[in-house]
């Protein structure tokens, strides 16, 4: 247990500090992702395509930003990212068509353009159009293939837990 | 047996930061066991709790934005978000100044304020020169004098990683000398 030998030296002050800069390397990821939630306006800047049902636009695994502004009118032909009522998935597809009320309420369908129909069969019972507050955020931007990885973890969660674990005692043990 | 503090020091002698951890824990243990100084830990504190702080801002927005979920939570995150990096930058600022050591010695008549002593010191990345800085601050006059060497850190350790307190120890003891025996001559 050689590794061990650096946190065996320190004194109640130098352990604390190792707690610490972990947190303090957390908390920075925390305030970094906040802060883009807080400057696109979406509660999830960043998303990964899970299917091929946009191709050949996007991939499964590509990386997504979004923005989410109230002054951004939707229009027919964008993509947004919509979360379905009481389900947790969110889901990448162009808006088809839309219904505007005057006071700029809508109502939009969407649909896959890999898909051969539109989404309809995927919304909730009765429910035929999305709103604005099913919207996550529209597409402005893309990285191909990242996302591979989040999809990876999210399908073999011990991988994930083994990696976020290993990360955790190196930066507990390691002196800076 | 957990703590192994006797134990002589041994390290990957390739590993930078772990040889200047090594260098600098050692030099603070001459001061402290030989001249018998007590540590202030004043400075450390100061950092540790701005950290704490920072950490605390970040675990804030995180309850807050899931008790009000976004977007009722922005106004807290974006204070949030604006001031952490405020408060990290006091602390990074601090780690430039890479003093490790600051230390008092009473005085033993009881009657004159404390001197204070400081240790800093540097080694550069893939570099082998160890720069070790002694400051003295006479509680008397509040004068401040200083004393440094810059030596191969290949002086102090041997092939297999281990600190060799007998030729690094002098070194130190030297270097603390020069300054008292400074005061003791005026």
């Amino acid at each position: 247990l050689d590794f061990l030998d650096d946190v065996r030296r320190m004194n109640k002050r130098q352990l604390y500090y190792q707690v610490l800069n972990f947190g303090m390397i957390v908390s920075s990821a925390l305030m970094i992702w906040k802060g883009l939630m807080v400057v696109t306006g979406s509660e999830s800047p960043i998303v990964v395509v899970l299917s091929g049902s946009m191709e050949p636009a996007f991939h499964r695994g590509d990386l997504l930003f979004l923005t989410n502004r109230i002054e951004d009118p939707i229009r027919v032909g964008e993509i947004v990212v919509f979360r379905i009522e009481g389900r947790e998935i969110p889901i990448v597809h162009r808006v088809l068509k839309i219904h505007e009320k005057q006071n700029g309420d809508i109502k939009f369908l969407t649909k896959g353009d890999n898909n051969a129909v539109d989404d309809r069969g995927l919304y909730k019972q009765g429910q035929h159009w999305l709103e604005k507050k099913d919207v996550v955020g529209r597409a402005r931007g893309f990285v191909p293939y990242i996302g591979i990885v989040t999809i990876l973890m999210n399908d073999y969660p011990k991988f994930k837990y083994a990696v976020l674990f290993l990360l955790g005692l190196f930066v507990l043990v390691h002196r800076e | 047996q957990w703590k192994i503090d006797d134990k002589p020091v041994k390290i990957d002698k390739w590993d930078g930061s772990a040889v200047k951890n090594s260098l600098d824990d050692s030099a603070k243990k001459v001061l402290l066991e030989k001249y018998k100084y007590v540590e202030n830990f004043r400075l450390i504190d100061g950092r540790l709790i701005i950290c704490t702080i920072s950490c605390l801002f970040a675990i804030v927005a995180l309850i807050w934005d899931y008790l009000h979920p976004f977007p009722e939570s922005k106004p807290v995150l974006a204070f949030c978000v604006v001031s952490y990096p405020l408060q990290i930058l006091p602390w990074l600022y601090q780690k430039e100044k890479s003093i490790f050591l600051v230390a008092h010695r009473k005085d033993p008549a009881g009657m004159d304020p404390d001197d204070v002593w400081q240790l800093s010191s540097s080694l550069k990345r893939f570099d082998d020169k160890y720069t070790l800085k002694v400051t003295f601050i006479s509680g008397k006059t509040k004068q401040q004098r200083e004393a440094e060497f810059t030596k191969s850190i290949a002086k102090f350790f041997d092939n297999n990683g281990t600190l060799v307190m007998e030729a690094y120890e002098p070194e130190v003891s030297k270097l603390h000398d020069s300054l008292a025996l400074e005061r003791k001559t005026k």
